[in-house]
């Protein structure tokens, strides 16, 4: 995940490299879900969240659609 | 620490979280030799314990072919774009700014994370201020969809 000046910028970088565009979004979303997706690493017991835990998190941030289904992996 | 664990399981659990720890408080990962004198155990122990928390457990990334830390998420062991700045001066390294952001909010501290643009160079800095986000431009762009993040984490 990179982080671009603008949106055109993701345009050019994706088109130059042959790279095809995925999802682009505002940090203000990236800043919600970093804060929910680690929140437990420094917990003792941590195990990885399941694919359902996962997916209620991106499901809060409102990253829903196919793109951002996990259950393919 | 003595190496008074009841199985691996517990000294896997142990070994996390002190990788965890010493990444939060010194921005780098700890050597097999700095785990194995911590425990009080041989370095193959230390070997076995950081493999099976890269295969079984998934939570640590090991350089491929080795037992050394590349990542313990949100952290990075090696330099990356994404230079992360506490405000009490600490430094971490993340291994992409969804990451980078997520260090300070594991932490729970202000501070900053810098980049640059990977089109045309230009400085980013993304600043956390009393737990929010502060003058934020730019565009967060995915390129791997949500199922095939976890096939190659290196390029995801």
């Amino acid at each position: 995940m990179l982080l671009f000046r603008a949106e055109e910028h993701v345009d050019r970088w994706c088109g130059q490299r042959g790279v095809p565009k995925g999802a682009a979004f505002q940090l203000a979303e990236l800043w919600r879900l970093a804060q929910h997706w680690y929140d437990d690493r420094l917990d003792h017991d941590w195990r990885r969240k399941s694919v359902a835990e996962r997916q209620r998190i991106l499901d809060s941030i409102g990253l829903t659609g196919s793109f951002w289904q996990i259950d393919g992996e | 620490m003595t190496a008074s664990h009841r199985s691996d399981q517990d000294l896997d659990l142990d070994i996390r979280l002190w990788i965890y720890r010493h990444l939060a408080e010194h921005g780098s990962a700890p050597s097999a030799l700095d785990i194995a004198e911590s425990f009080s155990i041989e370095p193959p122990e230390v070997d076995d314990s950081l493999l099976r928390l890269a295969k079984e457990h998934d939570a640590l990334v090991l350089v491929p072919g080795t037992t050394s830390i590349w990542m313990a998420e949100p952290f990075s062991a090696v330099p990356t774009w994404f230079r992360v700045h506490g405000a009490d001066d600490r430094r971490w390294w993340g291994n992409c700014i969804w990451d980078g952001l997520g260090i300070l909010g594991l932490l729970g501290v202000d501070g900053s994370v810098e980049t640059r643009c990977p089109d045309c160079g230009w400085p980013i800095r993304v600043q956390i201020q009393n737990g929010g986000l502060q003058d934020a431009t730019g565009v967060v762009h995915f390129a791997v969809r949500a199922a095939r993040w976890w096939r190659d984490i290196g390029f995801t």
